[in-house]
């Protein structure tokens, strides 16, 4: 350590805190760059999505009426997955999605506030009234996993889960219509 | 004054202290380092644990958005 004798404690004390801010500035500009760079090259991002749906007629019409739940793919490929979040279930009660392609899971509630997260993975988001909850991403491993409830919702809020059931690739196969059903064991 | 108020003389915080300049000098260039270490050791595990949960937990379980 260098010689400081000749320094006045008061500024020794002085270089010390602006030693201290300098390394939490470097800190701070760290995590930061770190969200940054993962969102700009691995497309990670909080979900945010606004999107206003009428809660009152969502399953008589529209996109998420009940022919329309589920998983589909469209003619250009893109995969959505249309959930319904009510108390206290989840409809579909299974959905199917394939392993390593990016996808789209859209959630609406037709109730109360509802929130959804699959288990092992990021996706993680609320389901409010009146909005389209949105989340993209992709599956990295097969098997089925758990999508519970998380925001409670009601005397039966335990009781409200459903599965998602990640397939392999050569597995994901859509009917003539687009539709992709869970396989049942 | 009153019988049941304490007198200056009482008051450990009032008063002349018996610390002289050249100790309180040298424990003011001891004192920061020390408070450094401190705080740098509890912030250095603090964004370790962060970057762990982050790279080994957050990153492999896919992207989102």
């Amino acid at each position: 350590m260098s010689d400081r004798s000749h320094e006045t404690p008061e500024r020794w004390v002085l270089h010390t805190e602006l030693l201290w801010a300098f390394g939490v500035g470097v800190l701070v500009a760290a995590t930061i760059s770190m969200i940054v760079f993962t969102a700009l090259t691995r497309n990670i991002n909080p979900p945010s999505n606004v999107e206003r749906v009428d809660p009152k007629t969502l399953h008589l019409s529209g996109e998420f009426a009940e022919q329309n739940l589920g998983t589909v793919v469209a003619a250009d490929g893109t995969i959505t997955a249309r959930i319904i979040a009510t108390q206290f279930m989840f409809v579909p009660h299974c959905i199917a999605v394939p392993q390593g392609r990016l996808l789209t899971l859209r959630f609406a509630s037709p109730d109360v506030i509802h929130g959804i997260l699959i288990t092992g993975t990021n996706v993680n988001t609320m389901v409010v009234p009146g909005y389209v909850a949105q989340v993209h991403t992709e599956f990295t491993r097969t098997g089925e996993l758990l999508m519970p409830c998380h925001e409670y919702c009601g005397l039966g809020h335990s009781e409200m889960w459903a599965n998602v059931q990640v397939l392999p690739a050569a597995e994901f196969k859509p009917d003539r219509n687009g539709r992709v059903t869970c396989a049942q064991h | 004054m009153p019988v049941d108020q304490p007198r200056a003389a009482d008051n450990p915080f009032e008063g002349p202290d018996d610390i002289d300049e050249a100790a309180l000098t040298a424990v003011l260039r001891t004192v920061p380092l020390g408070a450094a270490v401190l705080a740098g050791g509890a912030v250095a595990l603090l964004v370790l644990g962060y970057l762990i949960i982050y790279l080994l937990i957050f990153l492999p379980r896919g992207v989102v958005g």
